[in-house]
């Protein structure tokens, strides 16, 4: 039995792979400690599946966590107090970056304040050169007393990245020592154990954003893995990557800049499949509507982009991460955000969310600000007594005098236009999310179909797609925990790296054999660890260039025997051809330079695809209800349970259609459809735009 | 591939920010082939260089990301000169072009020049890709010949629009001169190998785009682009005050000029006509010296000052451009230089004063608009290094390298930017890792670091100066450099106080300092090193008016010593770093 867990901002998703279907269950998530709502969620499914906690925690063998913890402390400030260790005479290389800024032309953008503020900055009397050698010797008295003013800060946690440190670490691994003595307990960052790149902004930039999340994932992970081993789980615990990748817990601990993506990085792997299975496209865009966040990702032509560069905020603007990242934007648009009148008489939808708690008026949880789910609610879109299939009652009341006394009256609107406008504007903002991230790179929306992803995706996703003149959406039937069941359909992977440079000129063949060697062990350990079904695949790659260039290329090795007669020749063919395809250019008689190998093992969990999402045990009697939609106000509409539609059955809008976690709104002029797969498509009619 | 492909439709405002937007990314991508396949850092680590798209009547279409002095005007000259010297264009053709008498900035910039050409033989569009060089083959190791009296002195091979590519292979008695006469020769072939391959790159993505859209409907929405932009800028430049006002700069002494260059920009806003003109034509005839402009360079500094001070982000094409006028004259050092006048310096000392000028007159003209002047470039900590490699085998080098280069200038709503490096490049150069450039020369980089109290204060205070010290690892370090802000420092504008000045020491291998001049040439010797002091920006508005909130901050970061921040912002602070409000409040009023 797999688990697969993603928390976000509002709710905690679980889904359960039982070995012959897929179970979703939900919990709220519990902000002060996101630990609860994982211990939470297990008991809501313990309970689902009619197991003892204990009994069905015991049956599991892997656990996988994706969350948003490290990218919400990053995005609301409340990381730790960080400061930066920088090689002497060098004290501004957070401060003056790597230039670059996004318009020459606006100066209404402020130069971004350093990652670190110089206040927090000291420098370390050493100074290494680029071949490693030390050009001075580290001063250890001095730096003993700049550790001393340090300490007096009440800093928190420290990064460290000193010049040519990846090349030669004695100094900083010493500064390490120096830090234990100094500041015990205090966690910190050795630039070259992180990231050991070339070019000391982004080297330096990733280990204090590292540094700076240490006490606090570190100690959520901690926790997690002691509890729910507390409560019976004694499998394998792993993490969702930014890269879309797994790894330990314990060792992301040590690494938490690896989770920052957590959160989203797992819905494209689902929008992939069922964009694939459900309606033959390769283009698709993932549309996960939380509670707190929209996040978009996209799929283009069958494969899930990742940026190279990945940044905190806006390029140039933010602090870059120095590792990749699955591409997904984010905007706070969701079931939580709150809607308000400024004092101009204009409505605003978000950013701000009522999250879990308080959570929307509606949840009766002490929440009086008027949401997007509130809004739902008063337009008969939400049934109050079918919340969570049931699980939670939703206060209608509550929700109308919160839309009332924010809305309704400063906008002098009768309560129902005002909700109305409410999803209006949280539509216009998810439209204008998504364009960001499909416009943006040439992709025309109208050519994609529209995944929903999360439980409030499918209020307003069909209103989300008219805007876009997009004609197909699909909601997949693990849609409530899209992110949760990718990171099931998803193989178990890691990829591990080694700098060993060479040249097709004088190729060390024994030496880089030796290297890879090294590679597949660590891929055979990982691979060892996981009680997987098939058989690990190892896929080889290295990072090369011509001589002179300064970026890499990297390319596939086909043969790592690189001792075989030809097999040089080989990997140097098949980087010109590479850089050919890439750059339109190649140079086929100049030598190849490698810096970096790269081994990728994955170790496929089992095919979870053919699996039924377990339904609602009991389907309820199909009917009518009071909805008021946007074209034609309030009118009847057809209210029935996903469950029961046949597949191939259609069902014309007005109606809503329900599931446990989801409710999906049939505009009037949309046709909905269930696939085979449980997968409702709709089609949307010509009442939109256009 | 998809079964929903939509017919395009006019007037289609969806379809319309599709098309400009794939128009960005084809830039984008040209762009990125560049950076990542140059061999020069000039190219893979600083990024000095452009690309752009043309349509067919030379208008400029898209520059994303590109260096403003490169491309504002530059691409419809050299497109021009392109048609008119070869009127039959084939796909297959490129052309190396680097003439200043020609439309191109100048002879350090090597343009390729791709016309793409659809399967009828029509021309549809001119991708240009323009990368400054390491080396251009100049008498002296630089890309910079201040001192040039003239083109031959100069020294540059110049191509006026040279097919170098037929049917996609190269000429090879074109790429042999160039071997010939440019100093580490395989590194200027890789650099040209890899503009090649940006220019193919975007020419195969625009012909694939053709092929989705039609190339008539892409004509289309390439005109209706330039008519959207140019209705930005109608409206940006209709908020504006009417006025007219001149505003004046001086470049420092130089060799071929004692006196300095003094430059004059006349600005008239007509918020009527929706049109701004300046006039540049009551300025000097040029110097025997590389410092004059070429005219796609005097055109553009102008129009720079112009866009700095337009509130709004308007796109930068053709379209926009067409409500600039700038009025120009034949051999004039900011006007249209005569061959074979010398233009090596054309994209930085001078041009930068031109824009500053225009940008400092549009400040005059009323508050909240324009901006001061930004520190002057050329500092030595962006110098073009040479020397031999003792690390591998003694081999040859030449680049220039981009340490720190500050300067930015304030404004009416920020600091100045601190990494601008110079008012034509508006801070798109990337800065060099010191880590790259101690991998790829054999340098050692001892400090780099804000300096304290260098700041133009202001409301809004320019950057402060960076000071930057480096020198041979191994071996000898000859550098070469033209930098201006000595004598001259960066202006502050209404009310705004200068910048400090820039300023280049010799540090012996006992510690000894010696004063070096502002521009010219340094040969270092193991264990010595260049200490450089880079011009800062000039400031906007009253230091006393500046927030005493942002004084606190810059006192608490180490921008500004709490001295400056009592004497020039008129700002007390407390023990613990807060201000004192009493205390400021009656500094203040005593200053009234």
């Amino acid at each position: 039995m797999n688990f697969a867990i993603d928390t976000g901002g509002t709710f905690t998703d679980l889904v359960v792979d039982t070995g012959d279907a897929l179970h979703l269950f939900k919990a709220l998530t519990v902000p002060e400690d996101p630990v609860a709502g994982v211990i939470d969620v297990l008991g809501v499914a313990a309970e689902g599946l009619g197991l003892s906690r204990e009994e069905m925690l015991g049956r599991g063998e892997l656990l996988i966590h994706g969350t948003t913890h490290a990218i919400n402390a990053l995005v609301t400030g409340t990381t730790a107090r960080t400061a930066f260790l920088s090689t002497g005479g060098h004290p501004d290389v957070l401060l003056f970056r790597e230039g670059g800024r996004a318009n020459p032309f606006d100066f209404s953008v402020p130069y971004p304040d350093p990652l670190v503020p110089r206040e927090l900055t000291w420098e370390v009397p050493e100074r290494i050169a680029a071949d490693g050698t030390v050009v001075e010797a580290l001063d250890e008295d001095l730096l003993r007393a700049r550790l001393a003013e340090l300490a007096a800060q009440e800093v928190e946690a420290v990064g460290v990245a000193l010049l040519w440190a990846m090349v030669n670490p004695a100094h900083e691994l010493r500064v390490g020592e120096l830090l234990e003595e100094e500041l015990p307990g205090v966690p910190y960052t050795l630039s070259h154990q992180l990231n050991p790149i070339l070019r000391e902004y982004r080297r330096a930039s990733s280990t204090c954003i590292d540094a700076s999340l240490k006490p606090r994932m570190t100690s959520y992970f901690g926790r997690l893995e002691r509890r729910i081993g507390e409560i019976g789980f004694n499998g394998r615990v792993l993490i969702v990557t930014s890269q879309g990748g797994m790894l330990d817990a314990a060792d992301v601990a040590r690494m938490p800049i690896h989770s920052i993506n957590s959160g989203p990085a797992m819905a494209p792997v689902a929008g992939r499949f069922y964009a694939r299975e459900d309606t033959g496209r390769r283009t698709a865009i993932i549309a996960d509507t939380g509670g707190t966040t929209f996040d978009v990702s996209l799929v283009r032509d069958g494969r899930i982009p990742r940026t190279t560069e990945t940044w905190l905020g806006p390029q140039y603007q933010g602090h870059i991460t120095g590792f990749p990242s699955v591409d997904v934007t984010s905007v706070g648009a969701g079931g939580g955000s709150i809607a308000s009148v400024d004092a101009g008489g204009l409505l605003t939808v978000g950013p701000q969310s009522a999250g879990s708690s308080p959570g929307p008026a509606c949840y009766g949880r002490g929440g009086e600000r008027a949401t997007v789910t509130d809004a739902s609610a008063v337009l008969g879109y939400l049934d109050p007594d079918y919340f969570l299939g049931g699980a939670m009652e939703l206060d209608l009341a509550a929700a109308r005098a919160a839309i009332e006394a924010d809305v309704a009256e400063p906008l002098g609107l009768p309560v129902e236009e005002a909700a109305a406008a409410v999803m209006r504007i949280a539509t216009e903002n998810m439209v204008h999310a998504i364009e960001e991230i499909t416009v943006n790179q040439g992709i025309d929306p109208r050519d994609a179909v529209l995944v929903g992803g999360g439980g409030a995706a499918g209020l307003n996703l069909g209103a989300i797609a008219a805007r876009l003149d997009c004609s197909e959406v699909i909601i997949p039937p693990t849609t409530a925990a899209l992110s949760a069941a990718g990171a099931l359909m998803s193989d178990l992977g890691a990829e591990f790296a080694a700098t060993s440079v060479t040249s097709t000129a004088d190729f060390d063949a024994a030496g880089i054999d030796a290297v890879l060697a090294g590679l597949t062990a660590r891929c055979r350990e990982f691979a060892g660890r996981s009680r997987t079904s098939g058989e690990p695949r190892i896929e080889y790659s290295f990072d090369g260039r011509y001589p002179r260039q300064n970026w890499d290329l990297e390319t596939p090795l086909r043969n790592c025997e690189l001792g075989d007669p030809g097999a040089v020749e080989e990997l140097a063919s098949g980087f010109h051809e590479m850089h050919q395809r890439v750059f339109a250019i190649s140079e086929p008689d100049a030598p190849v330079h490698v810096t970096t190998w790269r081994a990728r093992v994955s170790c496929p969990l089992g095919d979870v695809s053919d699996r039924p999402v377990a339904g609602s045990a009991a389907a309820a009697p199909r009917g009518v209800r009071q909805v008021y939609f946007q074209q034609g106000g309030r009118q009847e509409a057809t209210v029935a349970e996903v469950d029961s539609l046949r597949p191939g059955e259609r069902v014309e809008g007005p109606a809503v259609l329900e599931s446990p976690y989801t409710t999906v709104v049939v505009d009037p002029g949309t046709t909905a459809v269930r696939t085979d797969r449980g997968t409702l498509l709709l089609t949307i009619g010509d009442g939109g735009q256009r | 591939m998809s079964e929903m492909t939509t017919k395009p439709r006019l007037e289609d405002p969806v379809q319309l920010a599709v098309v400009s937007n794939r128009l960005r990314a084809i830039v984008r991508k040209m762009s990125n082939t560049l950076y990542r396949t140059g061999r020069s850092g000039v190219l893979n680590t600083a990024r000095d260089f452009s690309c752009a798209i043309i349509s067919p009547e030379d208008e400029l279409l898209m520059a994303a990301d590109s260096l403003p002095i490169h491309v504002l005007s530059g691409p419809d000259l050299m497109s021009r000169a392109m048609r008119g010297f070869h009127p039959e264009l084939r796909a297959g053709d490129a052309f190396l072009h680097n003439s200043p008498y020609h439309g191109n900035s100048h002879p350090a910039d090597h343009s390729l020049l791709i016309p793409v050409v659809d399967d009828d033989g029509t021309h549809r569009f001119t991708v240009l890709v323009k990368a400054h060089q390491a080396d251009c083959g100049n008498s002296l190791p630089t890309t910079y010949m201040g001192g040039a009296v003239d083109v031959y002195n100069e020294g540059a091979l110049i191509f006026p629009v040279v097919r170098v590519q037929t049917d996609y292979e190269d000429h090879d008695d074109i790429v042999r001169m160039c071997e010939a006469r440019i100093r580490v020769p395989e590194q200027w072939r890789g650099d040209y190998l890899a503009m090649v391959g940006a220019g193919r790159i975007g020419e195969r993505e625009l012909l694939a785009l053709g092929d989705e859209i039609g190339f008539d409907a892409l004509a289309r929405y390439g005109a209706a682009w330039l008519d959207y932009s140019e209705q930005r800028m109608a409206d940006a430049i209709a908020k504006l005050p009417a006025g007219s006002a001149a505003a004046s700069a001086t470049h420092d002494a130089t060799a071929g000029a004692p006196e300095g260059i003094p430059v004059t920009a006349v600005v008239a806003v007509d918020p009527v006509a929706r049109v701004v003109e300046v006039d540049l034509r009551d300025n000097p005839d040029t110097y025997p010296c590389g410092l004059n402009l070429s005219e796609a360079c005097s055109r553009t500094a102008a129009m720079i000052g112009v866009f700095n001070s337009v509130p709004d982000s308007v796109p930068t094409n053709a379209g926009s451009l067409r409500r600039v006028r700038v009025h120009l004259r034949e051999g004039c050092v900011v006007g249209i230089p005569r061959h074979p006048t010398s233009t090596s310096v054309a994209t930085t000392n001078v041009a930068d004063r031109v824009t500053s000028s225009v940008q400092r007159a549009i400040a005059a003209i009323g508050d909240g608009l324009g901006m001061a002047e930004p520190g002057p470039f050329g500092a030595p900590s962006a110098a073009v290094i040479s020397g031999r490699d003792r690390r591998d085998d003694d081999a040859p080098f030449v680049n220039q390298i981009f340490l720190m280069l500050t300067g930015g200038a304030g404004g009416p709503y920020n600091d100045g930017w601190l990494t601008i490096c110079h008012a034509g490049n508006g801070g798109m150069l990337f800065v060099d890792s010191v880590e790259v450039d101690e991998l790829n020369f054999p340098i050692l980089v001892r400090e780099q670091r804000i300096e304290p109290d260098t700041e133009g204060a202001g409301e809004f205070r320019g950057a402060p100066s960076a000071r930057v010290e480096y020198g041979p690892l191994v071996g000898d370090l000859r550098l070469v450099y033209a930098s201006d802000g000595h004598i001259n420092p960066a202006a502050g504008v209404r009310g705004g106080r200068g910048g400090a000045a820039s300023d280049q020491h010799l540090r012996r291998a006992d510690g000894a300092l010696e004063q070096l001049a502002g521009q010219g040439e340094a040969e270092l010797g193991e264990g010595e090193t260049i200490v450089v002091r880079t011009a800062a920006g000039g400031g906007y508005g009253a230091p006393e008016a500046r927030a005493p909130e942002r004084v606190a901050h810059d006192v608490r970061e180490g921008w500004v010593s709490a001295e400056r921040a009592r004497e020039v912002y008129r700002v007390a602070l407390a023990a613990d770093g807060t201000v004192d409000r009493q205390a400021t409040d009656a500094l203040r009023g005593e200053q009234r």
